[in-house]
């Protein structure tokens, strides 16, 4: 005698009766497992281009030619002497945010800036605001040139608060070869903390376009 | 009456903190300042007429510095254009600094995002510099003594209830 099939419904009862407990398994499993380990890779290091994140710091990097220094600068009306000179460098702008409760201190002099093909890491040196000084006393720039130019830098020193942001241009001598920028940071009120550091490797001056 | 005794105590004890928390929690960005004396603020405004922070004694003053060329500015400005009107003679007077840009330059980006915003002209940045704010743009509050007390770091939404709040209770 032939056996009855089984409805199809039955048969799914049955797999699902049968499976049931693996999936369930499987699944308070990842919950228990996965989704901390997701947790974990949302506060470690993340190397998104031009972006570095950590529990403690965020870091995007962006890069400027000297055609779109240029421009932003003629539309802010400098004269072309100035331009000229600010498109000698090289520019490059950082973007960062004190993710943590205390204080971190940016102190640009405590940032090393270093050329990656050279022997011995030969430190590169970046224009200051003094050496800016210079170059506009030269050409004699107007007072409202030369504040305009201050407040697109990188701030000299900064006690970043929890949670505060800051970003500013550094400009360095122009370089054909990637080079790297090792950020120090003391922490704490009286910078007594332990110091932070990241280096963001192979930091390209952008060239104008052909 | 015994067994309400603690319980008022706690009811007590409780609004008590409360109103010191309320007094100094501050809004996300806003920290407070030392309280020292304001530098001086004497500046034209775009239509010609002078402002002299002195003048406004008695009054909060909201003192914004910014340019067009900042992004967070940019952002934020808009945020001032909305609450000028909700805060018009009240206990809280503007002042919207601009920091060494050209009349045009101001006119073309105001025109279109905050169009009742006449800004004050530091046309050399050298009032800005004085003030020494971290970064454009910043927001300090003077109070009615002429006394430094916040500082809004960076951008803020101003427009947003949070804010607002706090500026209503700026008294």
């Amino acid at each position: 005698m032939q056996k009855p099939a089984t409805p199809i419904t039955h048969r799914r009862y049955k797999y699902h009766h049968h499976r049931f407990p693996v999936f369930s398994f499987a699944l308070l499993f990842c919950f228990l497992f996965c989704s901390p380990l997701l947790a974990v890779e949302k506060t470690a290091s993340k190397k998104k281009e031009n972006t570095y994140e950590d529990s403690e710091i965020y870091l995007r990097t962006v890069y400027r030619s000297p055609e779109q220094l240029a421009a932003f600068y003629e539309g802010r009306e400098f004269p072309q002497e100035a331009i000229k000179r600010i498109t000698q460098s090289c520019y490059f702008t950082i973007i960062l945010k004190n993710k943590t409760d205390d204080i971190l201190w940016l102190e640009i002099d405590n940032w090393q800036f270093s050329a990656n093909s050279a022997q011995n890491n030969q430190i590169i040196q970046r224009y200051n605001r003094a050496y800016w000084n210079k170059q506009w006393d030269e050409i004699n720039l107007k007072q409202a040139f030369r504040s305009t130019f201050g407040w697109t830098l990188m701030p000299d020193v900064r006690d970043l608060r929890a949670g505060e942001g800051v970003g500013g241009s550094i400009p360095i001598p122009m370089q054909t070869d990637k080079f790297s920028v090792t950020l120090n940071f003391a922490t704490g009120k009286d910078k007594k903390g332990k110091m932070k550091s990241v280096t963001l490797p192979n930091i390209q001056c952008k060239q104008d376009e052909k | 009456m015994k067994y309400y005794a603690p319980l008022l105590f706690i009811i007590l004890l409780s609004l008590f903190s409360q109103a010191i928390f309320a007094k100094e929690k501050l809004p996300k960005g806003l920290i407070h300042l030392d309280n020292r004396q304001a530098p001086p603020l004497v500046l034209k405004d775009m239509d010609g007429g002078d402002f002299d922070l002195a003048n406004l004694r008695g009054k909060w003053v909201f003192v914004h510095f910014w340019a067009t060329w900042c992004g967070p500015c940019r952002k934020e400005i808009p945020t001032i254009q909305k609450i000028l009107e909700d805060f018009k003679d009240s206990h809280l007077e503007f002042a919207i600094i601009n920091t060494a840009e050209s009349e045009d330059l101001i006119f073309e980006f105001l025109g279109i995002v905050a169009p009742d915003i006449v800004p004050l002209m530091d046309n050399d940045g050298l009032v800005t510099e004085h003030w020494q704010p971290r970064g454009l743009p910043a927001t300090f509050f003077v109070d009615p003594n002429g006394k430094l007390r916040y500082l809004a770091l960076g951008g803020r939404p101003w427009d947003e209830a949070l804010y607002k709040n706090f500026l209503s209770s700026l008294k």
